[in-house]
């Protein structure tokens, strides 16, 4: 008994000894986050996931990288290339309309997998293959569908674009091409062909997207971790639901400042579904860094308020765009007054922004008054700014022929103004926002019902999309758009959802102008960027005088790190800390700082 | 008996295809599926894509003509892929998740049926004493905590406040399965102690739980049956103290701790969400969650049809284990 005891006595004791912390000691990294993908360094990016993409940059190297400033570099190519330099070519017909363009990548001489073979043009083609190919259930093939790989020597290829890509000289992850090790995959890509290759595509498509689903996890999960990758990471263990591992590729040919040896020799990723738990590892100190998937605003400035120096939280401004989509058509809006501009403006000139992102961010989320991002080209810096004026806003109601009825709410025709605003329910800065909005709407005389739903409903199908049926009225939520490849289509009446499309366009309020639809295609094949800017500028006076949407700000990332960890930083170009995995480490081991955060 | 058994064992295969029709049903039937989450960060997905994507995973086609198609694959062993986890829905359930959740839960219900036997025993044997008072308002406490508010506290003094207090020396990890950074070849005795070091937690607030209900069956049970005529009748024929209360007393007190027990199996195999969920702790009840949160149906179907199996399953042993426990009945 005193045996069994004493045993007892030892492993409760040594249970609470402390952990074991990572970090400059064996020159390591750990990093957490609140979502774990189903899959990683999956080349075609089935998943579409931020935080598989997040991951899966440690392991990947591409044709060309995007820094925190939105400048190119060269990773696996020897350059960027640009029309001055002759690599990014245009071709135009007898009117001066282009027709086609291309773009050549000469890949360095020691750019290598892991497994120390050449990367080679067959990578390339290997991977547009595969994205070409009818089977494979990547979320879009624009715009490779018609892209075509010309091999001119060992090292040196072409893309074509035929009809052009607007973007084609940013050939970055955002939009594809990335490099898929054939030789590793060749075999079993053959096995997935053979079995695939006599069932019919449209009868045995679920069949078809099971054997692809086969195929790529033996290469991109827990139980088939990726074998060869080019990026300056490798993984070594992924615990499903815990934590994944990643060690340093000896074979990455870019060297930081100084040598590999001096930054961070692995990378660790915590997987911590409860954001509050999340929390509780970052003010323990068991994390040395956020992901780009971390913590909500409200608790990272409840992380802020205990750093107390152990660690440091940053707000990155983002390309995250938060509004309100007004529904613009079918019967219920045009009974609303919801059709008439003059409402939609005077629902803007009553809310005010600038004293909403004071209060609940402290400044750190701007006011937006368009859906293009302020860090972008493209973004209208005079844009018409509502700013908060009660009077105009209810004077342009007045002239829409709403008039206060005796209970103050406004009314025309015996119709109040009675409108549904819809969130995604249980996010709670959104809940709050729209308490605001509602209080702020109550003083010009809107009657505003609350009527949220979780994300999954409200993102269904069945709700976002059907607004011209009357789901909603007012639908607050957030689009994510690269700034740099920024194309204007949310609001194309091309991609307004209908029963007709199986409601699969995403101009949920259903704006439907001409001339922003004229000028939409001309800027979609205008590659002059001085001239796509000024497309851009009209584009934004229209949507701006049009009001379909209520622009609220782009939202702030926040994450947090320890002080001494150099080089994990990130802005709305370079969209994640891991774009610059290779040059991360710890100052005191002799990292040098190339990048702090913007 | 026999027959009896039988009988029942027939009744639950019509009854276990009405759950997974309904279980497959309700899952199909909740707004959004799969695809919608792909639209939303994607703004060039054009409506053909939408057309392309909702074949390939086979949701163009009615609920009905799926869910024959989910029974005829899973009656050949094939229970579908899971878009969530990357994995055969099946294997990644029953091997990833439910070895963790049965880590979990069964030493917590094993230590606390042992823990809570003895205190149920004695806070009724010595009821108003001020052990009962103390149990009784241990239980209150336990029961009506919420759990994320007790793992909360209990990660906040554990895995902060104490270490910063003792200079680390006393330390909990704030969840999680287990240290990312062990060797895979560390030894059975530090990957044990590694494991007992995140497992202390999370198996302390569920026993906290799980003592509670149990010592109050068995407190309230007892006090019934320390009442009845035939333990006054032992006591006055002069049987020792400690032979009426365990031989007379508690074997019949213990029915209702074998019908909890009995129902609370298929609840271990189910998992403990909240416990999981704040303890960052991959099991059962957070792989079913993060399924239905993503509609991925065949995990959904793989787990919750799973459970319903042991609930019937446990519920004919613990009727046929009433039979053993109390003699007076019989299955006929």
């Amino acid at each position: 008994m005193k045996n069994w005891l004493t045993l007892s006595a030892l492993l409760i004791g040594s249970s609470f000894l402390g952990v074991a912390v990572a970090g400059p000691s064996n020159n390591s990294l750990i990093v957490g986050t609140s979502q774990e993908p189903p899959n990683i360094n999956d080349p075609w990016r089935t998943n579409n996931l931020a935080v598989a993409t997040e991951i899966t940059w440690y392991m990947e190297a591409h044709l060309l990288g995007k820094d925190d400033s939105g400048d190119l570099y060269p990773e696996i190519a020897t350059r960027v290339p640009t029309l001055a330099n002759g690599d990014y070519k245009i071709v135009k017909d007898a009117k001066g309309n282009v027709v086609r363009n291309s773009v050549t990548f000469s890949i360095r001489k020691d750019a290598k997998w892991s497994d120390g073979t050449p990367i080679t043009p067959k990578d390339f083609q290997f991977w547009l293959k595969v994205q070409q190919d009818d089977r494979v259930p990547v979320p879009t093939r624009e715009p490779w569908d018609k892209a075509k790989i010309t091999v001119q020597d060992a090292d040196t290829f072409t893309v074509t674009f035929d009809p052009p890509y607007l973007f084609a000289d940013q050939i970055t992850s955002s939009v594809g091409l990335n490099p898929a090790p054939s030789a590793a995959m060749e075999k079993a890509w053959n096995a997935f062909d053979a079995a695939t290759k006599n069932l019919d595509p449209k009868t045995g498509a679920k069949q078809i997207t099971d054997e692809w689903n086969k195929f790529i996890a033996q290469f991109t999960t827990s139980r088939g971790l990726p074998k060869v990758v080019s990026g300056p990471f490798k993984p070594s263990s992924w615990r499903a639901g815990n934590s994944l591992v990643l060690t340093r590729n000896p074979n990455y040919w870019l060297t930081p400042k100084g040598g590999a040896d001096k930054y961070l020799q692995t990378v660790q990723y915590r997987f911590i579904a409860d954001t509050n738990t999340l929390k509780v590892n970052i003010l323990s100190g068991q994390l040395d860094a956020l992901s780009y998937v971390g913590l909500t605003f409200d608790q990272a400035i409840e992380a802020q308020r205990s750093e107390r120096g152990k660690y440091k939280t940053y707000f990155v401004p983002g390309a995250t765009w938060e509004h309100v989509d007004i529904a613009n058509a079918g019967p219920r809006a045009q009974s609303l007054g919801l059709t008439d501009k003059r409402v939609r403006q005077a629902l803007l000139y009553s809310i005010d922004r600038d004293a909403l992102v004071k209060a609940l961010f402290q400044g750190k989320q701007p006011v937006s008054n368009t859906w293009v991002s302020p860090i972008g080209k493209l973004y209208k810096k005079d844009a018409k700014d509502y700013n908060y004026d009660p009077a105009k806003a209810k004077a342009l109601f007045a002239a829409a022929g709403w008039k206060p009825g005796p209970d103050g709410i406004l009314t025309k025709d015996g119709k109040k103004m009675s409108l549904n605003f819809t969130t995604t329910a249980g996010n709670k800065l959104r809940e709050r926002v729209q308490q605001i909005l509602q209080a702020q709407w109550k003083q010009v005389g809107v009657d505003v019902n609350i009527q949220n739903f979780p994300s999954t409903v409200v993102f269904s199908g069945d709700f976002a999309p059907r607004s011209a049926e009357g789901k909603w009225d007012l639908f607050m939520y957030a689009w994510s758009n690269d700034p740099s490849v920024e194309r204007g289509d949310l609001w194309a009446s091309q991609n307004i959802p209908s029963k007709d499309n199986a409601y699969a366009g995403q101009n949920y309020p259903n704006f439907d102008n001409a001339d922003y639809d004229k000028l939409w295609n001309e800027a979609k094949t205008e590659f002059d960027l001085g001239a796509r800017v000024k497309l851009f500028d009209k584009m934004q006076a229209i949507w701006t005088d049009e009001v379909p949407s209520l622009p609220l700000y782009f939202r702030a990332n926040p994450y947090t790190k320890v002080p001494g960890l150099v080089n994990y930083t990130y802005t709305a170009y370079s969209l994640y800390p891991s774009w610059n995995a290779a040059a991360m480490g710890w100052a005191s081991r002799g990292a040098a700082e190339l990048n702090t955060q913007k | 008996m026999f027959n009896y058994a039988l009988r029942r064992i027939l009744q639950m295969i019509p009854l276990l295809l009405v759950i997974s029709f309904v279980i497959f049903a309700l899952t199909a039937l909740q707004p959004g599926d799969p695809v919608d989450q792909l639209i939303l960060g994607n703004s060039q997905i054009t409506p053909e894509d939408v057309a392309r994507l909702r074949a390939a995973y086979g949701l163009d086609q009615p609920i009905v003509v799926r869910y024959f198609f989910w029974l005829t694959h899973a009656f050949q062993g094939d229970f579908g892929w899971s878009r969530t986890f990357s994995a055969p829905a099946a294997a990644y359930v029953f091997q990833e998740r439910l070895p963790n959740t049965l880590m979990l839960t069964l030493p917590a219900l094993v230590l606390s049926t042992l823990i809570a036997v003895p205190l149920g025993i004695f806070s009724a044997v010595r009821q108003y004493s001020v052990l009962d008072y103390v149990l009784t308002f241990f239980s209150f406490v336990s029961f009506s905590a919420p759990i994320f508010w007790i793992g909360a506290m209990a990660l906040w003094l554990f895995a902060i406040y104490l270490p910063q207090v003792t200079g680390g020396l006393i330390s909990l990890p704030p969840g999680g399965l287990g240290s990312p950074d062990l060797a895979p070849d560390a030894g059975l005795w530090a990957t044990f102690i590694d494991k007992l070091h995140y497992l202390i937690l999370p198996l302390s607030i569920l026993m906290l739980r799980e003592i509670a209900v149990i010592l109050r069956f068995l407190r309230a049970s007892m006090l019934e049956v320390l009442n009845q005529d035939f333990v006054r009748t032992a006591r006055a024929k002069g049987l020792p103290s400690r032979r009426v209360i365990y031989r007379h007393a508690l074997r019949n007190a213990v029915l209702p701790i074998v019908t909890l027990l009995g129902l609370s199996i298929p609840g271990l195999f189910g998992g403990a969400v909240l416990t999981e969920t704040v303890f960052s702790w991959p099991g059962m009840g957070r792989v079913i969650v993060e399924a239905l949160t993503s509609k991925d149906f065949n995990v959904v179907m793989v787990a919750l049809t799973f459970i319903s199996l042991l609930t019937v399953v446990f519920q004919l042993l613990t009727d046929l284990a009433y039979a053993t426990v109390d003699p007076r009945i019989r299955y006929s």
